[in-house]
């Protein structure tokens, strides 16, 4: 077991070389090309981040070499970023080796400048040299050793090129001398900062700025011995808040900002790229797609176009054709005469019956829910592959900044449009319990996935865009209310989001095909088995009679409260298992005239909030426990019929038909 | 190699959490990106993936003798 204060005998002092850099740097090629094969990975103590430890021979002695998790930023926000900080700051390192990314010079610097502050003794690795190279990026190393004040290597860590001369660097590492001065008011809480802290502690100027950057919790359980146990802790804490009352934005932000400033100043002197001319269009459009004016029409154009080619080409034309042509006259009848050789009155009707596997599992599943998960995935192949969705991302972040959510909850929802049993997964990445299961919530409370979303975009093909808004309003305003109440109960400490844009391209059309063939692939191995599993129960029911005594039993809500037709109790029973069942059901109701325009929004918004699927729910089971699990469901479905039914009185109150 | 088309973060499949974790994880062809949970396709467990590849292999190597013999 390795414990992170450890100094292991067999390395000469005891202090390893630590490797740190952003993500996708080629750390671990690099930590290959510098620690030949053996290797060995163990957890850090306390977390399931793992480190990769290795040997590196500096000048003919061997000391350990430790491979950090991929980090942006010294202030942490994930388990991983914690971890490489405290290896960094407990390891008393020999050297820090900061792998780069040649190409991405001002994103390394961010952390050259806060490792220059810790005052360790640093290599700067410009890593991938030959990417950079291929791409005209030139970067003056010479000159950027310069003005650090420490060394700088170009590598190529793939082919093994420039690790002599890094490991040649190892044996006399030495601290940045760069400094940033930032601002007056900031320089002078630092000094007094430093003030406080005994003289023997290193990088108190660097444990100063995290403070003033907003880790005052975590920071002040670092303080040692004398300072520890006198005021200082307060002491910094009032320093902190008087520095922090003469900005109007967050002092990390701030702090931020200037050491950006500084990255561009030393960006511009020694590093340059030929101009993309062939990509401004596309770097215009990246830019404006996340403007915080430009960025809505953008978006709103975006919906609209999905709207149409799903809503209108999708549920429309391919659902028409499929539904009247294709089952209508060929499948439906030649299963009907097939089922005639039954000589089973039960099996036929499990066939071709009112609630037959052909006659609606089938029926459901390819002719009316597969040509509106097909145009879905096209569009959402064609917008993935354009690289529009990170973007969606950032300007969700707004909304949701101003709901109260975490910055990090954001990534989750918006993966909840393409899938929420993932999504639910993903909300690890949110800092606390309470984050998370807010997250979970949200997203089984109205998030719908890319194939429910599909086919709720069909069903609004039947509205008016009165209705779409009524629909959309009550959703967004549903999520938005959950989302602050349940901020305002679980306050904390919101986070930055930080994503990595990658640029608008034109979509390939070998992957956009690949990808909406692949995940249609997935529909019909994943989803069309739960319709006819939905459809055998549905029927089971019928004909044991519960499925009368649960539409008796469901119609003071369904009836009364709701004051939809008695035969969508059984739409809201297949819809437990999926929301795009439920809501393939609604469709069936909607084309045959059961529903009016009231009674399709009142609907669509009850199916929209339910829980996404059977599987979603296992995997708040899973990742939250059982009770949490029975917690969500026993809130989302009541709350999902309340909504409805609050909003099918104020409808009909206000005398609204569309 | 796989780079995740959300965050840029390039990873391999043995770091994939979802598919162990996910219920209905079996015959599961969609992969989520570790360092944001991003879904795209794994094209090496999409028998229609596969499908595609190997027509477009054959209608590419038929394609290019016949352009050599048109030379």
């Amino acid at each position: 077991m390795h414990c992170h204060g450890q100094n292991p005998a067999d390395t000469p002092g005891g202090r390893p070389v630590i490797l740190i850099g952003n993500p996708n740097v080629g750390k671990s090629a690099i930590f290959g090309a510098l620690s030949g094969r053996y290797v060995e990975v163990s957890n850090y103590p306390g977390t399931t981040v793992e480190l990769a430890r290795g040997k590196v021979a500096i000048d003919g002695t061997e000391t350990t070499l430790i491979d950090t998790p991929g980090v942006a930023s010294l202030l942490p926000r994930s388990d991983d970023e914690r971890v490489a900080r405290d290896v960094l700051l407990n390891g008393s390192p020999w050297a820090v080796v900061q792998v780069a990314d040649a190409k991405n010079l001002r994103r390394a610097l961010l952390l050259t400048f806060q490792l220059a502050e810790q005052e360790v003794p640093f290599v700067l690795d410009l890593n991938m040299a030959d990417e950079a190279e291929a791409l005209g990026i030139r970067v003056n190393a010479e000159r950027l050793a310069q003005i650090l004040g420490a060394d700088v290597v170009k590598t190529v860590a793939t082919r093994g090129e420039g690790i002599a001369q890094l490991r040649a660097l190892l044996a006399s590492p030495r601290p940045v001398t760069y400094r940033i001065r930032y601002d007056g008011a900031i320089e002078e809480a630092v000094a007094r900062i430093v003030e406080l802290l005994p003289d023997t502690l290193s990088g108190r100027r660097a444990l100063a700025l995290t403070w003033l950057a907003g880790e005052m919790l975590q920071g002040t359980s670092r303080l040692p011995g004398a300072a520890a146990d006198g005021n200082a802790g307060e002491c910094i804490r009032a320093i902190v808040a008087e520095a922090a009352a003469k900005y109007a934005e967050p002092l990390g932000y701030v702090i931020n900002r200037q050491r950006l400033k500084c990255a561009d100043c030393l960006v511009a002197e020694v590093w340059s790229a030929p101009a993309k001319r062939r990509e401004r269009w596309a770097e215009k459009l990246g830019r404006l797609a996340i403007h915080p004016i430009w960025g809505w029409p953008i978006l709103a154009l975006a919906l609209v176009g999905l709207y149409q080619f799903v809503g209108r080409f999708g549920a429309g034309v391919l659902v028409n054709w499929m539904e009247q042509t294709l089952f209508g006259q060929y499948v439906n009848p030649f299963a009907l005469r097939l089922a005639q050789l039954i000589p089973f009155e039960l099996a036929r009707e499990l066939l071709v019956g009112k609630y037959g596997l052909i006659t609606m599992a089938l029926s459901y599943g390819i002719a009316i829910v597969l040509p509106i998960v097909f145009t879905f995935f096209l569009a959402f192949s064609l917008l993935e592959d354009s690289g529009y969705l990170p973007r969606l991302a950032v300007m969700a972040n707004r909304p949701f900044k101003a709901m109260g959510l975490n910055g990090k909850a954001v990534l989750p929802m918006v993966l909840g449009l393409g899938c929420d049993t993932m999504a639910t997964l993903t909300t690890r990445i949110l800092e606390t319990r309470k984050e998370r299961v807010q997250v979970t919530l949200l997203l089984a409370l109205g998030v719908p996935c890319s194939a429910q979303l599909g086919v709720l975009l069909g069903m609004m093909a039947f509205l008016s865009w009165q209705a779409v808004l009524v629909w959309l309003g009550v959703v967004v305003a549903t999520l938005f209310g959950v989302g602050w109440l349940a901020a305002r109960l679980l306050p904390g400490r919101s986070s930055d989001f930080i994503l990595e844009l990658p640029p608008i391209r034109l979509p390939q059309l070998g992957n956009v095909v690949v990808k909406t063939l692949a995940r249609l692939e997935w529909y019909l191995k994943e989803v069309l088995p739960l319709f006819v599993l939905g459809t055998a129960v549905l029927f089971a029911l019928d004909k044991a009679g519960a499925l009368a005594w649960l539409e008796r039993l469901g119609s003071p809500v369904v009836v009364g409260l709701l004051g939809l037709p008695p035969e969508t109790a059984g739409v809201f029973l297949i819809g437990f298992l999926r929301r795009d069942f439920g809501a393939a059901g609604l469709f069936t109701l909607a084309r045959a005239g059961q529903l009016d325009h009231t009674q399709m929004v009142v609907s669509l918004v009850v199916i929209t909030l339910f829980i996404p699927c059977i599987a979603n729910l296992l995997m708040i089971a899973r990742e939250h426990g059982r009770r949490t699990a029975f917690w969500v469901a026993a809130f989302v479905f009541p709350f999902a019929f309340g909504v409805g039914g609050v909003l099918n009185l104020v409808l009909r109150a206000l005398r609204m038909g569309f | 190699m796989t780079k995740c088309a959300l965050c840029g973060y390039e990873f391999e499949e043995k770091e994939l959490a979802c598919h162990s974790k996910c219920p209905m994880s079996e015959g599961c062809a969609i992969i989520c990106c570790p360092n944001c949970g991003f879904q795209e396709v794994d094209e090496s467990k999409s028998e229609v993936a596969v499908l595609i590849r190997r027509t477009w292999q054959a209608i590419t190597q038929w394609h290019q003798p016949a352009q050599e013999k048109t030379r």
